[in-house]
Formats: C-alpha cells, sequence, structure tokens
C-alpha cells in the first residue's frame, strides 16, 4: 500500500480537473462531506465501538450555529463556527456523562432520544427559524462569507477538512488513546482490569467525534446556504454517516472514505433512477444495506477484503 | 372535571404503551437486546388492522386476532434469520440490525402505503360513554382496557405458567437454564414473537382511536424505550407502570403546554431519568 | 502485609458467593487458592481486583483503602489480573494486546512497545507478536492475558486458573514462566485446580470452600486433612514419599 497513499491524494487533489463540470463537482463535494461525517462518527462508533445512532444531534448544532449568527448579526457565517463546536462539546459531554457509566444500549437510546428531542424543539423555536429553518446570505458580500458560485473552492474547503480528520483519526489510532479506544471496543472489563480510564476515554472520544461532525454541519450549511430541522437534525443524517462507515469498514482510518466512494455515486444513481419517490427507497435501500452489514459482514467492505485477498492473490499466484 | 377527563384519557393511552413496552423490557432483561424496529412493530399492527377492517371487512376482534398473529410470526422470522446469528458478534452489528430493520419497515411502509395520516373506517366502536361525569370515547375506553387485560395476562403468563417460568429461566442464567433441558434459542424465538405480537396487537388498539401514519414507528419506539427504562431493565411489571405514568404525562403536557410538547417532555425525562435515576422503578441497571 | 483482604462478602440478591473471607499476602509470597468449581474464588477474585464492589469487608493494599475503589484504581496502584475465561483483545496483535497493559506506565508510544516487545519474549510469545489474538489457541490467549497485565507491572498478580488446559511440556513452561514473574519481585496469588503447580509453586495454601476460606491462613504448609478432604487420597508433594 506504499503507493496507495500518494496515489489517492493526488487522485482527490486532481479530481475537479480530471472530472470536469458542475455535475461531477456536486458529487465530489457530496462525496466529502459524507466522508468526513462519516469519519467524525467513525472515532466514537468504530474504534471505540461507542454506537451513536443520533450524531445528527451535533451535525445540526454545527449547521445552525453559522446561519444563526449570519442572521442575528450579520456576521459571517464562518464565525459561527467556533460556536457551533463549543455547543456540540457540551451536548456530548451532557449525553457521556451519564450514559457511559451505563451499559451500551443506553448511549445508543439516548442518542436517538436526545436528536429527536432537539430536531423537535429547534421545530418549535421561532428565534431559530421554527419549521422553516435558517438561510445564509443569498450573495456574498465579501470573501469570507464563502458564497462561491462554482462548486469548486467548497470541494478544496472540504478536502482540506477531509484532511485534518484522516489524519487527526491517523494519529489518535497510534497513540495511547487509540489503543485504550479499541481496547474499550474489544472488551470493556478486560481493558478495566489494565488501567484503562474508560469513562473518561469513552467521553472523550465522543467529544472529539462531536467536534469533527459539528465541522460538517457548519460546512454544509455554509455551502448550501440553508438549513432546517430534518435537513440539520433529521434521523436520515444520522443514518447516513453511520452507513457510510459501516460499509467501508467501521474503526478504520479508510472504512468512511471507502463507504462514501461507494455510497455516493450510488446514492446519486437512485435519486435519479427512481425519480420523485426516490427518497423512500433510497432509504429502503439503506435500511437493507445496514441489516445485510449486521448480519453478513459487520466489519464492512474494508474486513470484506482481508478475508478475501489473500485468497485472490493465492490464485493469482497459482495461475 | 376536563382535568379527569385527561387524566382518564392518559391512562387509558398509557396501558397501551406498557402493553407494547413490556415485549421489548421482555427481550432486554432475556438476551441484553435492544430492538430498534420495536416501534415499527406497533406500526405495521395498525396497518395490519386497516387492511383487514377495508380488505375483509372485520372487526375490532378480527383485526386484533390478526395484528396479533401475523406480527408473532414476523417477531420469530427475524429472530431466526437475523436476531440469533447477530447475538454472537460484535455490538456495532447488533444495534445496526434492529436499527437497520426499522429503517426497511418504515420506508417500505411509507413507500407501500405514503406518508399521508390514515385511521380505521367507521367501526361498530363509535360514540362516547358517560362515566360519573367523564366523557370517554368508547374506541379509547376498549381499547386501554384491552391493553390493561393483555398486559396483565402477559405478566400471568411469564409468572404462572411452565412456559413462561422457562422463558424468565433463560433470561436469568442461560446456562442453567441449558442445564435443566430448557433450549434458550425456541425460549428467545418465543420471547420474539411474544414481544412481536403484543407491539402487533398494541397497535391494532390504538388504530382504534388514532390516525397514523409509517412515521409513528419512531415515535413509538423511542416511548417505548423511555417506558422501559423508567419501568426497570427487564421488569415487566415495572413496564406496566411505567408506561400509565408516560401515558399520563404525555396527556397532561399536552394539556398544560400544548400539543407540540407531548414528545418533547417524554424524551426530557428520559434524559433526566439517565443522568437521575437509570435503573428505573423496578429494575436494575 | 501488602494484600490484606478481611469479611469479604459478596451477596447476589440472596445468594451469597462469598461468605467472610479473609486473606493476607505478604509481599513476595506466593499463595495458592484451591476449591471446588461454584466456591466462589471468582468473585472472590473480582472483590479483591476492584471489578466488584463487595459487600462487607475491607481490601487494603499497601495500607491504601481499595475497597471501593474502581478496577481501574486497582491497576494503577500495582493489582493486576487474569480472568478464568481468557478475556484477550481478539482483533488485536498480540504486540497491541500487550501494548494496552503497557500503556499504563508508559505513555509514550515507543516506550510502550519496547516494553511490550521485551515482555512478549520473556513469556515465550516473540514468534506470535504479529498474529491477531483470536488466532492463537487457548494455552495462547492464557499466556498472552499474563504477558499483558505483566505489562502493567504489578505489584501483586491475581492468577485465576491461569495454567488451565495445558499440555505437560506447556505445564512445565507455564510454571517456570510463573516462577521467572516471582523472581522479578511481583507477588503471587494463584487459584489452580492443578495440583502440580500448587505443590511446586504455591508457599501457603488456602482452601476455598462456599464462599469461605479455611484454615487459619497463618498455616504455614496446607492441612494434610484438608488436603485429602478436598483433593483425595494419594496426591503428595513433590519429594515426599509414600
Amino acid at each position: 500500500m506504499k503507493w496507495g497513499l500518494p496515489a489517492l491524494a493526488a487522485l482527490l487533489l486532481f479530481y475537479p480537473f480530471i472530472f470536469t463540470g458542475p455535475f461531477y463537482w456536486d458529487i465530489g463535494v457530496a462525496f466529502l462531506l459524507a466522508a468526513i461525517s462519516a469519519s467524525a462518527w467513525n472515532i466514537v462508533g468504530g474504534y471505540a465501538g461507542q454506537v451513536s445512532v443520533g450524531h445528527s444531534m451535533f451535525f445540526g448544532v454545527g449547521a445552525y450555529t453559522p446561519l444563526l449568527f449570519y442572521q442575528l448579526w450579520g456576521l459571517p457565517p464562518v464565525a459561527g463556527v467556533p460556536a457551533g463546536m463549543l455547543v456540540s462539546l457540551c451536548l456530548a459531554l451532557a449525553i457521556g456523562m451519564p450514559t457511559f457509566r451505563l451499559r451500551g444500549h443506553y448511549f445508543s437510546m439516548a442518542t436517538i432520544a436526545v436528536a429527536e428531542l432537539i430536531r423537535i424543539f429547534v421545530g418549535t423555536w421561532e428565534l431559530v427559524g421554527a419549521a422553516i429553518g435558517l438561510q445564509g446570505p443569498a450573495v456574498g458580500r465579501a470573501w469570507w462569507d464563502l458564497m462561491f458560485r462554482s462548486e469548486l473552492p467548497y470541494y478544496y474547503i472540504f478536502l482540506a477538512v477531509l484532511a485534518v480528520v484522516l489524519y487527526t483519526t491517523f494519529e489518535v489510532e497510534r497513540s495511547r488513546f487509540g489503543y485504550y479506544l479499541r481496547a474499550i471496543k474489544a472488551g470493556e472489563r478486560a481493558a478495566r482490569s489494565l488501567g484503562v480510564p474508560v469513562r473518561a476515554t469513552k467521553l472523550k472520544a465522543l467529544m472529539l467525534s462531536a467536534l469533527f461532525t459539528s465541522v460538517a454541519g457548519s460546512l454544509y450549511s455554509i455551502k448550501t446556504g440553508f438549513v432546517d430541522p430534518e435537513s440539520g437534525f433529521g434521523i436520515l443524517v444520522s443514518v447516513q454517516m453511520v452507513i457510510v462507515a459501516a460499509l467501508g469498514g467501521a474503526g478504520t482510518l479508510f472504512g468512511p472514505l471507502i463507504g462514501a466512494l461507494i455510497l455516493v455515486p450510488l446514492q446519486t444513481a437512485t435519486n435519479t433512477w427512481f425519480g420523485g419517490g426516490g427518497s423512500g427507497l433510497t432509504y429502503i435501500l439503506y435500511g437493507g444495506i445496514i441489516v445485510l452489514l449486521a448480519r453478513f459482514e459487520p466489519g464492512g467492505m474494508h474486513e470484506w477484503w482481508q478475508r478475501v485477498a489473500p485468497r485472490l492473490m493465492r490464485r493469482w499466484h497459482a495461475a | 372535571m376536563l382535568l379527569a377527563q385527561v387524566i382518564v384519557g392518559g391512562l387509558l393511552l398509557g396501558a397501551i404503551y406498557a402493553l407494547f413496552s413490556s415485549g421489548l423490557t421482555l427481550i432486554w432483561g432475556m438476551m441484553n437486546f435492544i430492538n430498534f424496529a420495536h416501534g415499527e412493530f406497533v406500526m405495521l399492527g395498525m396497518y395490519v388492522a386497516l387492511l383487514v377492517a377495508v380488505w375483509l371487512g372485520g372487526g375490532p376482534g378480527a383485526f386484533g386476532f390478526a395484528a396479533a398473529f401475523s406480527l408473532f410470526v414476523l417477531g420469530v422470522v427475524v429472530y431466526i434469520s437475523l436476531i440469533r446469528h447477530v447475538m454472537r458478534g460484535p455490538m456495532l452489528a447488533q444495534i445496526l440490525s434492529t436499527f437497520g430493520l426499522a429503517l426497511l419497515l418504515r420506508y417500505t411502509a411509507f413507500w407501500i402505503f405514503s406518508a399521508n395520516f390514515v385511521s380505521l373506517p367507521q367501526v361498530s366502536l363509535s360514540g362516547t360513554v358517560n362515566v360519573a361525569g367523564i366523557l370517554m370515547p368508547v374506541p379509547q375506553l376498549v381499547a386501554g382496557v384491552a391493553a390493561i387485560v393483555l398486559t396483565f395476562a402477559l405478566h400471568l403468563l411469564l409468572t404462572r405458567t411452565t412456559v413462561g417460568s422457562q422463558l424468565l429461566a433463560v433470561a436469568e442464567d442461560r446456562n442453567a437454564a441449558m442445564l435443566m433441558g430448557i433450549r434458550p434459542d425456541r425460549m428467545q424465538a418465543l420471547a420474539w414473537g411474544l414481544a412481536a405480537g403484543s407491539a402487533g396487537i398494541a397497535g391494532a388498539l390504538m388504530a382504534l382511536s388514532y390516525p397514523w401514519s409509517p412515521s409513528v414507528g419512531e415515535t413509538f419506539g423511542l416511548t417505548a424505550f423511555v417506558v422501559v427504562t423508567l419501568g426497570g431493565f427487564g421488569s415487566v411489571p415495572g413496564a406496566m407502570y411505567a408506561g400509565l405514568i408516560i401515558g399520563l404525562i404525555q396527556t397532561l403536557s399536552a394539556y398544560w403546554f400544548g400539543p407540540i410538547y407531548k414528545d418533547i417532555v417524554v424524551y426530557a425525562l428520559f434524559a433526566a431519568l439517565l443522568w437521575l435515576r437509570p435503573q428505573g422503578l423496578m429494575g436494575k441497571a | 502485609m501488602l494484600l490484606s483482604a478481611h469479611n469479604i462478602s459478596k451477596a447476589f440478591g440472596s445468594f451469597l458467593a462469598v461468605r467472610d473471607a479473609d486473606l493476607t499476602v505478604a509481599e513476595g509470597e506466593i499463595i495458592g487458592l484451591i476449591g471446588p468449581n461454584g466456591a466462589g474464588k471468582s468473585t472472590f477474585f473480582n472483590c479483591l481486583a476492584g471489578d466488584t464492589a463487595p459487600t462487607t469487608g475491607r481490601v487494603l493494599f499497601d495500607g491504601i483503602d481499595v475497597t471501593r475503589s474502581s478496577a481501574e484504581a486497582h491497576a494503577r496502584a500495582g493489582i493486576g489480573r487474569t480472568f478464568q475465561v481468557p478475556a484477550t483483545f481478539e482483533d488485536m496483535t498480540v504486540l497491541e494486546n500487550v501494548m494496552v497493559g503497557a500503556f499504563l506506565r508508559h505513555h509514550h508510544r515507543g516506550a510502550a512497545r519496547e516494553t511490550a516487545l521485551r515482555i512478549i519474549e520473556m513469556t515465550g510469545l516473540a514468534r506470535q507478536t504479529a498474529q491477531r489474538a483470536r488466532s492463537l489457541g487457548t494455552p495462547g490467549r492464557k499466556r498472552l492475558e499474563i504477558a499483558r497485565v505483566l505489562a502493567t507491572e504489578p505489584r501483586l498478580m491475581l492468577l485465576d486458573e491461569a495454567l488451565a488446559g495445558l499440555t505437560p511440556t506447556e505445564l512445565q513452561q507455564a510454571i517456570a514462566l510463573v516462577r521467572r514473574i516471582h523472581e522479578l519481585g511481583v507477588t503471587l496469588v494463584i487459584v489452580e485446580h492443578i495440583m502440580e503447580v500448587i505443590m511446586t509453586l504455591a508457599q501457603r495454601v488456602l482452601v476455598f470452600n462456599q464462599g469461605h476460606v479455611h484454615g487459619k491462613p497463618h498455616e504455614i504448609v496446607a492441612n494434610e486433612m484438608v488436603i485429602e478432604a478436598y483433593l483425595g487420597r494419594g496426591h503428595r508433594r513433590r519429594g515426599e514419599t509414600p
């Protein structure tokens, strides 16, 4: 895989010039956003094994705050990004602290419940646009409003963020923190007996994950210039994060990328085929994929490849 | 008087919550497994009731039975084809399995039935009854009473019959149960059938009084989580009391704060429970 | 006294798994704990290791009361334990498993790795360093557990049937390993059913039955009657003539 990483980097870097035009750039941006969100989820859901099915709460917070800063105070949306991160951190603490001292299911249930709670609540709160949502600037007043007419600048901004998320995950993987995360996933009781501070480690993982997810949400709302309770806090946001990470291989560095690589084009295709009623069928498909993954290959494509590759290699060598 | 009506309405609603939550807590206590698709079982029960009422012109008894039976079968099938396998695997697979199933069922229902709210055609149960000055719609009254009876029946089944004690034995100690000649696999399949079946019939009862769409599954699922947490892990009696309490809280919230808040209050209660008393009323965390 | 546990009881509902058990261990000792299955030995270990809080009693480690401390705190203080059913991190390699242990005392990856490799060498797992734990057999896993907990640099190690299910050769190797660990200065409490292990390694033997420790803890040598009662006639300690 030595040549793999530079090749991947080059491909991502030059993609917009290989596949030109708004259609491909749009898919590229969607791919990057999916990869960022899923990589963020991966830290707590994949590595630490704490399955959050309500991560949209962090995404939504990150999506709302920039547009809120714009709507309330006329500030460039980017100014709201740190605030979103801070709120997400606090949310992560609020959820993690009680649930991480209980068994795993409580955490998962809590994530759905709180995500729904926030979604419904935001839908009734006038200050943040209630059911209608928030809008960003229609036209950029200056460059820092980040209202570009072309997808291209967004592509590179998103790519930079993805690089940061992946690099952070890479460093985490090699560190004491990363080993502790994996130990917790592999066997909490044994991890405890070795001195791993389980609760604190899980909290840190959730907070780091929440931070990045929040940034992903901010990227989304800044680019689209719009957010409402459904697109920010909806369950489908959570689902997409989970399925992208799990499909590629939860708990691996490039799993989310692989998952995004498969799922984003697939989603674009099904939306085109199934047309207007497409979203319903797309989610039937998602549900089906998740069930099949859980039943047959919970380790995702990564694990599947690890099983299949040696056999393929043997056959190739034998031929 | 209006308040009394709200209270009674809440208890009747809560009875239905108790009924479908009992199944969830049974599974949880027995297999340490949370079914994220439980709300969808209730939702499907409602649609089965609709289909039987519309196509076969069946009355409440007919579609109640149909809902219970079809969901019982579904529960067993889900256990055998999916759950039994993921139980032995990683936590991610366990949670994703029923979560994915929920999506599958929900969006298939959206596709087949559309997102429009529907309700049962005018059935024999209609009108209101005046009991001690409190006006109660007959469908709600019948549904509530039936739910209480069925929940109690489930409780008796578990505690007073041989099959029931076998189920509880597996819940208590799988290995010991095996040594006594009980087959855990069969008992677990049965538990899934019972849980799904009770969810289904609860749905049919709910359908008597409330309109619905495929989206209600998600809400019911979350409600079930709250009831089960409040009632305590694995405790069917706990689920009974908790169901009534949650139903009451919902109707009171709607009455005092407005209908929008009925779900918010329940979810907020859930968050508070996790912080303050996760073992609930009668269980052990 | 490195470890002293007094009056330890553990109740599960109405069932008393451990009943008023005492144990004192001086630094540098090897104590053997024998008794029939289901007698409560593992539960007792869980109480000593902080895995579960005892219903009654106190556990003092090096003078500090650790009765209600968490398992993590116990490990940090220097109490390590293995599990009756090996709980290795299946999808992680042997090296990664041991590194998790090493990270307790060495926060940097390099130092942790070095320590881990050293211990892997010492415990005879060098050839499987890069293998996943799940590909090792049960004896391998037990050895890995020992290596992993050794990497936490414990002062006291609680071994729960760590030598069960081994072939005679493996058993001799394992006994030698335990001796080497002891020579490093680690105090040991060993639960075993294999008499050879107890006889060759243990300086003192305590009998655990029905949740209770029988016999005065200060008996220097295992009582003949006790051995006979619990292990049957015909067991001889090494070097004894019939």
